[in-house]
């Protein structure tokens, strides 16, 4: 079965803005990400359980502001004390997940269709990020997240790589188009290719 | 713009907080007898202070949790922010 992406229909393929003269290679390119695995996982309060021993796909939970534990495949964003966001390219990770994640201590909830992700790269990543959202992206490093605003909608903002800038961007999925035309609009100025 | 110290997330902008009121009112006791002007004060008496002012703030689009301000009402002087669960 072919899943439908939040932006179908939305995201269109070619260069825009401002991008006449320019080498394309040192233009931002944007697409969408789709068919990611994302798991919410939340620590009940009153849980006593301890986080340290779990491990998913070798990687560890850290209760640590900003923080991303990530391989090649998985990056666990910290969403805030004692909630992570998973997003992995192994969808046979729910099975792990579910078993290693007991329900009587944790909340552990598929959000895998209910986002729509916007990947960036490029020099003006940050640029363009600033335009919308309120954080010092001064202060980001790569291999950080955090949870903010663009243009008043909510979004998680994961900084993948820093040379060059790399940046996804995860919205609700309802949310998809207005983002898309909100940050496809804040590139104009340096010119995109949408690929 | 604001910029409000969340507990747990740091420094940020006020666009990512919501207003959650007076910090200082406290709920009357479970099972404890309260006649209707206790309970009634307790949902619809606030002070209008102009100075420090302790209040629930909530990171809505951070952390999502609620913590403890301590803020001037007339500059807008943030002091002090803390956990929900903690004292000044």
């Amino acid at each position: 079965m072919t899943t439908i992406s939040a932006l179908e229909g939305v995201h269109i393929k070619g260069l825009f803005g401002d991008y006449v003269g320019k080498n394309e290679k040192n233009l931002l390119s944007l697409s969408e990400n789709k068919d990611l695995l994302i798991i919410q996982i939340v620590k009940y309060k009153n849980s006593l359980t301890s986080i340290a021993s779990i491990q998913i796909d070798n990687l560890n939970l850290e209760n640590e502001t900003l923080n991303v534990s990530c391989n090649n495949d998985t990056r666990i964003l910290w969403n805030g004390p004692n909630s992570w966001l998973l997003i992995s390219t192994k969808k046979k990770l729910l099975k792990e997940i579910i078993e290693k994640f007991d329900e009587n201590n944790f909340a552990v909830t598929n959000l895998s269709h209910s986002r729509a992700i916007i990947e960036l790269e490029g020099e003006n990543v940050k640029e363009v990020l600033k335009k919308g959202c309120p954080y010092n992206f001064n202060d980001l490093n790569k291999n950080n997240c955090l949870n903010s605003t663009f243009n008043g909608m909510s979004v998680t903002i994961d900084l993948l790589d820093n040379n060059p800038n790399k940046a996804r961007i995860l919205t609700l999925r309802s949310f998809g188009e207005s983002l898309y035309h909100s940050i496809t609009d804040s590139c104009l100025e340096f010119g995109y290719k949408s690929i | 713009m604001l910029h409000i110290r969340c507990p747990h997330c740091g420094m940020r902008s006020q666009n990512e907080f919501a207003y959650g009121g007076d910090a200082s009112v406290k709920r009357p006791e479970l099972n404890k007898e309260i006649s209707d002007l206790e309970w009634d004060n307790f949902v619809y008496l606030r002070k209008s202070l102009r100075g420090k002012h302790l209040e629930l703030w909530q990171h809505i689009s951070g952390c999502r949790q609620w913590f403890k301000v301590q803020r001037d009402t007339s500059t807008h002087e943030i002091f002090k922010t803390i956990k929900a669960n903690e004292d000044i």
